[in-house]
């Protein structure tokens, strides 16, 4: 097993979705920390920023802002974080995600899940 | 003296000549008619009131009614007889007695203004408003002292109430194709993330059992489910009830090849196909077999870390078409148990039932093709010749 240095941070408020990424990227080596909303990512980031790999969230949490406009103030404040975007809604039109982000659409597969979240770790 | 047609027409002396008014200068008409000539001019002028099909009243300076349309009285319900020379104000019981339209029609007799399109409504007692539409203009006349206003009343109440009933309707159809969409959205919102959860779930169990034979079939559950999501990603992605057959297989594939294909640079697994559509219920179904199909040939035909190939297939002609995976992988056994055929093949028969297909498998040596064909008479005979190696699951 190999491990990795940098940290995954899974936004998910549903609560086995979330446990079944968080298992399997723990699994794959990764440490994963796990936020049911928007407002817990911020908090999580506003301290510990600089060791967060990747974020994967959800768009449809409920919080302050949803997991979109979530993905876009980590796009302006932690550029370096990579972002994986999902929603069991349509696919949002490619201008409104940020710059460099992937779309998984639910019921995504784990197994892609873990295949975009390693091409979106930043090189070390 | 009454019009002979029965209108409430009321004839007064007047000294009136009608003219083209682009054609003489003021006082100049008069002189160029005689007395008679004037007489058929008024009553010409009664004629065309009383007989108008829309509500028409001539009126003096005083506003006092020189003539009434029978429609004016009809549509008002006036007893003809009340109208002779009274004031427009003193009508029926009082109700044309609106000090706005008083003044408008003395502004108007005096020449400061003209009525155009003025809207009012007319208060009954026992009745609903009407919603009435005025124009009234001075006649051009040559004698100053005999003022002449032309009144005419458009009730647009019916009309008025069409329109916004029809507007009201558009409106309300409006709001529920939104509403539709909305909820259709909402729903496979909820569609998507049920499926997740139960994907996830079963991959869970899948990772955590200790037995081989379990872990294998939770993960073929869990397959089952992604390809079913998968054709409702596609349905979420597109504003059709039909699907793209062959964007559904290529993502399916992909979704099998992730989660079961462990080594993707030795065994290859790729759908290709026409631009056919399908209903969404029809669409299940052949992914469904498409999965099973493709699950079988992953346990069966590649054992050992065995390299090689599955396409999956499909094309159409009209009504026609015919799904295939294709495999080059050892073949199959050459004798097929039915009494261990599993629950793989139970669905694959099953939907293939429901589709009005049948099933053809054909040892391609090496491996096997398996079509699933409907056509449209139904189950045909297949031809021999061109199927030397065929067997029914």
């Amino acid at each position: 097993m190999t491990f990795h240095s940098e940290i995954i941070l899974v936004a998910e408020d549903q609560v086995l979705v979330r446990m079944a990424a968080v298992d399997m990227l723990a699994d794959h080596g990764f440490e994963v920390w796990e936020a049911g909303g928007a407002d817990e990512v911020l908090a999580v980031l506003q301290q510990r920023g600089a060791e967060i790999g990747v974020l994967f969230t959800d768009i449809q949490m409920p919080g302050s802002i949803d997991g979109l406009q979530l993905a876009h103030r980590v796009r302006r404040s932690w550029p370096r974080i990579g972002l994986l975007i999902t929603s069991g809604k349509t696919l949002p039109r490619s201008a409104e995600l940020p710059g460099g982000s992937r779309f998984l659409s639910k019921a995504y597969d784990l197994n892609q899940m873990m295949t975009q979240v390693r091409e979106l770790m930043p090189a070390a | 003296m009454r019009s002979n047609r029965g209108a409430c027409v009321l004839m007064l002396r007047l000294r009136l000549a009608f003219r083209e008014p682009p054609l003489f200068q003021e006082g100049q008409a008069m002189a160029a008619h005689t007395q008679p000539q004037t007489d058929i001019g008024l009553s010409l002028v009664l004629a065309v009131i009383a007989s108008s099909g829309a509500p028409l009243l001539l009126l003096d300076g005083e506003l006092l009614v020189i003539a009434a349309s029978a429609s004016f009285c009809r549509t008002f319900r006036i007893d003809p007889a009340t109208v002779a020379g009274r004031r427009l104000f003193e009508l029926g019981a009082g109700e044309w007695n609106v000090p706005q339209l008083h003044s408008l029609l003395a502004a108007t007799a005096a020449g400061h203004a003209e009525i155009e399109a003025y809207e009012m409504d007319l208060r009954r007692a026992g009745q609903e408003p009407r919603r009435l539409v005025l124009n009234a203009q001075k006649l051009a006349y040559d004698n100053e002292d005999n003022i002449r206003l032309l009144l005419t009343v458009a009730d647009v109440t019916d009309a008025r109430n069409a329109e916004s009933l029809r507007l009201e309707m558009v409106r309300e159809k409006d709001d529920l194709l939104r509403d539709k969409a909305v909820l259709l959205q909402e729903l496979q919102h909820r569609i998507a993330n049920s499926l997740q959860i139960i994907a996830s779930v079963l991959l869970q169990s899948a990772r955590r059992v200790q037995s081989d034979e379990t872990r294998s079939h939770l993960h073929e559950a869990h397959q089952r489910v992604m390809s079913v999501a998968a054709l409702q990603r596609q349905l979420s992605a597109s504003s059709l009830d039909d699907v793209r057959l062959r964007p559904y297989f290529v993502e399916l594939c992909q979704s099998i090849g992730a989660s079961m294909i462990r080594d993707h640079d030795k065994l290859k697994l790729e759908a290709f196909g026409d631009d056919s559509t399908a209903r969404a219920d029809v669409s299940v179904s052949l992914g469904l077999i498409v999965t099973e199909l493709v699950i079988n040939a992953l346990k069966h035909a590649f054992p050992d870390d065995r390299g090689g190939k599955i396409n999956v297939g499909y094309l159409s002609h009209g009504a026609n078409w015919t799904l295939s995976v294709d495999d080059n992988g050892i073949g199959m056994p050459e004798t097929t148990d039915q009494a261990k055929s599993g629950l793989g093949t139970s669905i694959i028969k099953a939907l293939a039932g429901q589709l009005h297909a049948r099933i053809e498998i054909r040892d391609t040596n090496p491996g096997t093709s398996i079509s699933i064909i409907h056509t449209e008479t139904g189950i045909l005979a297949v031809k021999s010749a061109a199927a030397p190696a065929v067997a029914a699951i």
